[in-house]
């Protein structure tokens, strides 16, 4: 999917099993897991992509154009839920706001990518869109994944491709919160989130309908 | 769905004034430099690849943020004053900040500053002050990590801390959802500076004292 000059880049980003930068990140997990909770993770599973390549603007490039495809995935997904019609009431709602925001994301993504941003893949959300049921959990994995996703990328960009993530990130917990909320289901259920790797996200978005 | 601001808070004027930079001192500002002086000196006992002394005053900022709300989201569950949703999300939302709590104070060792004392003046015993606090305190936490996670150093922590700062962001939506206002307000969360983030908390008038000591001592709520 990601064109890229530099395969073994990509690879790191892709596969590396991250070590540990600091002995400090295990300690932060020690603590949450004295506390019962699943900190962990955000250091076991790794950080992905942290290993290997240095911030640089090539590398800004690629993870943008993987943010890309999740905004790619969420804008066609929100659309596609609304012009199928099944929604109504508080998910109608929902999806009318979030679709408003995910453009809003998706413009800002392809604006910091420029000419270097990839082209929309095709998708099929019927089946997650199928019925207010099926939408309601497919977009909290969306969500989730969308959260996983900037997460997972956040040591890896320089700190201008940082600051434009930061202000979206949030905003897909908020969303992943309150769908989570509508459907009565744990909004917050763990003491951190954690990170998916490129490679993580890229099967995510397939299985939610991103043809990649 | 309204939307909700601190201003609902800010019962005496303190907030207004403190917005018109009639206070620029902020609490946890003088918390965080009572801090520093303490984690120089002892930035050579730790380990191996210690912390950076820049990472460890964010982690202790962090840290102060982390104590306001473990501290807030406990006395609200000791409390059992709050309606059935809200005790619950008190018990739930109280369980992570502890955790948060721990892992800041885990991370920094003894270089963590140690907690101070908070007054909530009786907003944990009313399920709908309760409430618009934790809506005002999780937004505003979103709001500080997010301008603070760039200055992080280290990769690792940069990595966890964004962690949690998403988890925050779950929080402020679900206070939101709660209490009825729209849990993502707008498609862009704006970070605030340190200065903005302590003229809000001290226009609050809920931490009541600063630590005594900046050495390591145990947290009274951390489970």
């Amino acid at each position: 999917m990601v064109a890229t000059a530099d395969p073994r880049a990509r690879a790191s980003m892709d596969e590396a099993p991250i070590r540990n930068r600091s002995s400090r990140a295990e300690l932060l997990r020690g603590g949450a897991c004295a506390a019962g909770l699943a900190l962990a993770g955000v250091t076991a599973v790794g950080l992905p992509g942290v290993v290997g390549a240095a911030p640089s603007p090539a590398q800004d490039e690629r993870v943008l154009n993987l943010l890309l495809m999740v905004e790619y995935a969420e804008v066609g997904f929100y659309e596609a839920a609304l012009r199928g019609g099944t929604l109504s009431g508080e998910l109608e709602s929902f999806a009318e706001i979030v679709a408003e925001h995910e453009r809003a994301h998706l413009a800002v993504v392809r604006e910091a990518l420029g000419s270097a941003a990839e082209p929309e893949p095709r998708h099929d959300f019927a089946a997650a869109t199928g019925d207010p049921d099926a939408f309601a959990d497919a977009a909290g994995r969306l969500e989730d994944l969308a959260v996983a996703a900037y997460n997972g990328q956040a040591a890896n960009v320089t700190p201008k491709a940082f600051a434009a993530a930061a202000r979206i990130v949030s905003v897909e917990a908020r969303h992943a919160a309150w769908i989570r909320s509508i459907g009565d289901r744990p909004p917050a259920p763990d003491a951190t989130d954690q990170p998916k790797s490129a490679a993580e996200v890229r099967e995510g978005l397939r299985k939610l309908g991103l043809q990649l | 769905m309204s939307e909700l601001d601190l201003a609902a808070l800010d019962r005496d004027g303190a907030l207004e004034e403190a917005r018109d930079g009639l206070s620029r001192a902020g609490f946890l500002g003088t918390l965080a430099a009572t801090g520093t002086g303490a984690l120089l000196a002892l930035a050579d006992d730790a380990g191996a690849a210690p912390l950076r002394r820049s990472d460890v005053e964010v982690l202790n900022y962090a840290l102060s943020l982390e104590y306001l709300q473990a501290a807030f989201y406990t006395e609200a569950e000791r409390s059992k004053a709050l309606s059935k949703r809200a005790a619950e999300a008190a018990r739930v939302v109280g369980a992570v900040e502890r955790a948060h709590v721990k892992a800041f104070s885990s991370l920094l060792g003894r270089k963590a500053i140690a907690r101070p004392r908070f007054d909530f003046q009786g907003v944990t015993e009313d399920s709908g002050d309760f409430i618009k606090t934790a809506v005002a305190f999780e937004d505003l936490a979103v709001a500080a990590y997010k301008g603070q996670a760039a200055k992080l150093k280290s990769g690792a922590v940069l990595a966890s801390a964004i962690g949690i700062h998403t988890v925050e962001a779950r929080h402020a939506a679900w206070m939101r959802y709660l209490t009825g206002v729209q849990p993502a307000a707008s498609a862009f969360d704006e970070p605030q500076t340190r200065a903005e983030i302590n003229q809000v908390v001290k226009a609050t008038g809920f931490v009541s004292s600063a630590p005594r000591t900046s050495a390591r001592r145990s947290p009274r709520y951390t489970g």
